[in-house]
């Protein structure tokens, strides 16, 4: 008896905790259907439309892909979207990078030495993003400006900085990066200390040198971590709004416009066309996915396999 | 124990669902007798700022009207001029548009136009006989004709001058401060040179074209120079021959450093930088920014801007109500008696004008400022108002047009050539 009734009894059980699991999920889902698919598949519909303010009240019409060829002939459109690919190509790289190396010097400082730097780097993150650009828009004044006060000082002349169309984007990188940073040391100071240190002290043991350590071992170990730092800077990167709103609103000349801030211009500050705006929110979705799928495939999906 | 945790995660999961589909609450207000009543309006009322940061008005005009008018309750709710114009938009297109809002008409004729509002002629004809200046009133109007906007106040906008900069610089001599004070594009040129020359502050001033919050400043300050129009003769926007030598005087000013560009300023920076003494003058000078800049440190003059001509047109500011169509035929009429407690109450009416900072559009209210020589002097500027454009078509798109023109030319871009794709893009 007990042999017959020991499966039934698993099968109960797995059925109980599956309604279980369910049902724990049920409220995330609820909250992701509500404010994140439903939306897409909103904007997604309505990219296909002549959805605008003046029409909500009267109801849109179908333009099949008219929203999308006018992307292509629209050249602010195409600025803002270079602007975005060279925040991106940029940004990645050396907050990738940057992070990597900070990571490797203070993983193996004493606790208190590594919480300081964590602290450090992190502030940006957990600061507000209009303090951050009020600070920094003040350290950019032509005129009053920290940078150019500490240039003048030396006898320089002080710099146009987010006045000047070639500084702007560069400026903009600037304050992306410093408050970029902050997560993927603190993932990276993670990652390698979890890094196993038998193998690392096994290859020194077999005379590696430190650097075929770390890309031997340490790298491969970390690639996970790596991906997920690539791909959540790459997102963040493409999705980059509040500091150029708050800093340029995308000038001088659209110089720092980029994808997401003239989508919000179209939408809510100039035509209000949404149609319009959800075809650039639908092609800037599909061009992350890209780049993420991309990341994917040349890291392996964060494997060493 | 494992049963009874995962018991009561469910249920407060579940009851986490429960609150979030939570049913709109209903507060029925107590009548004189101390009764509740189902018969009560209630009208939400989104003011943007005109009454004053945080000043509490609209509270206390809230308070005042439901004492006197038991059967409305009023919630208000207080916004910014940065968020503001995006929180509307959505809520409009959600169908969550506030019963009142308190704004200007550039967005409320916006609003008229797309079908949002509840025409308000029955209101205006009564004004009509008690209007301070008959063009007011065109303002108010939408594409249609009807009437969208209530005015309640008007005050120009108009030029800052630091004084005693001008005094060090011996600068003073070119601005008219008799009269009217208006005075030409010759000694506003002279002017800045003079204050260049003189070095007493970083710049002489700042044509901020980095955002449009202010540009109507700007807009003057080109439309004025060589008595240019930014709306054509065919009812379309222009930027036409005179406006275009006033970009070109512009630029050369700024090549010979009598005047800045604020390529990633609006109107606020500037006027921070005029308040700081960093430059001399500010193009974005009125009523409400005199109180909000204000300084000890120096004497801010206030000018009209200067023209070729010596007769200037200027921008003006027009405050006012309007009501969101809700569908609703009760709160309309609710909102409708409260915007005239607000603006045509013999108590209440002079005392929000004044609260504005600005001007009555009502004649009778006569002048609410008595003794007051400024105000006295910037109501006189109402004979230099100029043609009222905000309300036209296409506005709202033509004004990101606007600062990026200006940072074109400024950049080096041809003025005809800036100007031709500012007209083409603003009317395409």
């Amino acid at each position: 008896m007990a042999t017959t009734n020991a499966p039934k009894r698993s099968l109960v059980l797995q059925r109980r905790e599956t309604i279980v699991s369910y049902l724990f999920l049920l409220p995330a889902l609820f909250f992701f259907v509500g404010f994140v698919l439903t939306p897409m598949a909103m904007g997604v519909v309505t990219s296909f439309t002549d959805s605008n303010f003046n029409n909500v009240n009267t109801g849109s019409h179908f333009v099949f892909l008219d929203n999308y060829i006018r992307l292509f002939k629209d050249p602010i459109f195409l600025k803002s979207a270079w602007n975005t690919v060279v925040i991106v190509v940029v940004a990645v790289p050396t907050v990738t990078a940057f992070s990597l190396w900070v990571g490797s010097a203070i993983y193996k400082m004493h606790s208190a030495a590594r919480s300081f730097f964590r602290c450090v780097f992190y502030l940006p993150v957990v600061t507000g993003s209009v303090a951050v650009v009020v600070v920094w828009k003040w350290m950019f004044d032509k005129y009053n400006g920290l940078f150019n006060y500490v240039i003048r000082t030396m006898g320089g002349q002080g710099l146009m900085w987010t006045e000047s169309e070639k500084m702007a984007l560069w400026c903009i990188i600037l304050i992306l990066f410093t408050t970029s940073i902050g997560q993927p040391i603190v993932l990276y100071v993670s990652a390698l200390g979890n890094v196993d240190h038998s193998l690392v002290e096994a290859a020194q043991v077999d005379g590696a040198t430190d650097l075929q350590v770390f890309w031997k071992i340490k790298w491969p170990s970390i690639m996970p971590t790596t991906l997920y730092v690539a791909v959540i800077t790459t997102i963040n990167s493409f999705q980059c709004f509040a500091l150029i709103q708050l800093l340029t609103s995308g000038g001088p000349n659209y110089s720092t416009s980029t994808v997401m801030y003239y989508l919000y211009e179209i939408a809510f500050r100039t035509t209000k066309d949404f149609g319009y705006a959800d075809a650039m929110g639908v092609v800037l979705a599909i061009v992350i996915a890209l780049f993420s799928a991309l990341q994917f495939k040349v890291m392996n999906g964060g494997t060493t396999e | 124990m494992k049963k009874f945790l995962a018991l009561t995660l469910t249920l407060v999961m579940v009851l986490s669902l429960a609150a979030c589909g939570g049913k709109k609450e209903e507060t029925p207000a107590p009548d004189d007798s101390g009764n509740e009543t189902a018969a009560q309006t209630e009208i939400v009322w989104w003011a943007f700022p005109t009454f004053g940061v945080d000043s509490g008005y609209e509270q206390e005009l809230a308070d005042a009207f439901m004492a006197a008018n038991p059967d409305v309750k009023i919630t208000v709710e207080t916004i910014d001029f940065q968020s503001g114009p995006d929180a509307l938009t959505s809520a409009i297109t959600a169908g969550t548009a506030p019963d009142i809002l308190f704004d200007a008409p550039g967005r409320i004729i916006e609003y008229g136009n797309a079908g949002n509002l509840v025409a308000l002629d029955d209101m205006i004809g009564e004004l009509k006989g008690d209007l301070a200046s008959e063009s007011l009133l065109d303002t108010c109007v939408g594409a249609d004709g009807s009437y969208y906007m209530y005015p309640i106040s008007s005050s120009p906008f108009y030029m800052g001058l630091n004084k005693e900069m001008l005094e060090k610089a011996d600068a003073l001599q070119y601005v008219n401060l008799e009269g009217d004070r208006t005075w030409t594009t010759e000694n506003f040129v002279k002017m800045c040179e003079a204050l260049r020359d003189a070095g007493v502050c970083m710049t002489p001033g700042i044509v901020y074209c980095g955002a449009q919050g202010g540009d109507q400043g700007t807009r003057a300050l080109v439309n004025n120079l060589y008595s240019g129009t930014i709306v054509g003769s065919d009812g379309k926007w222009n930027v036409g021959e005179n406006g275009v030598k006033a970009l070109e005087l512009l630029k050369t000013m700024y090549d010979n450093k009598s005047m800045d560009a604020g390529f990633s300023m609006a109107a606020a920076d500037e006027l921070q930088q005029f308040q700081q003494e960093t430059c001399a003058m500010t193009f974005c000078w009125g009523t409400s920014n005199a109180k909000s800049y204000a300084s000890e440190d120096y004497t801010q003059i206030s000018v009209p801007f200067p023209s070729d001509d010596g007769v200037p047109e200027l921008e003006y500011l027009v405050n006012g109500f309007c009501v969101f169509d809700n569908g609703d035929d009760a709160k309309a009429e609710a909102s409708k008696r409260f915007i005239s407690f607000i603006c045509d109450d013999a108590e209440w009416g002079p005392k929000s004008v004044v609260q504005t900072g600005a001007f009555p559009v009502r004649a009778s209210f006569g002048n609410l400022y008595e003794g007051n020589d400024e105000m006295s002097l910037l109501a006189s500027w109402s004979q230099y108002y100029g043609p009222y454009y905000n309300t036209r078509a296409g506005f709202a798109a033509m004004r990101p047009l606007w600062f990026n023109m200006l940072q074109q030319v400024f950049n080096g871009t041809p003025a005809q050539e800036a100007a031709d794709a500012f007209n083409s893009g603003a009317n395409g």
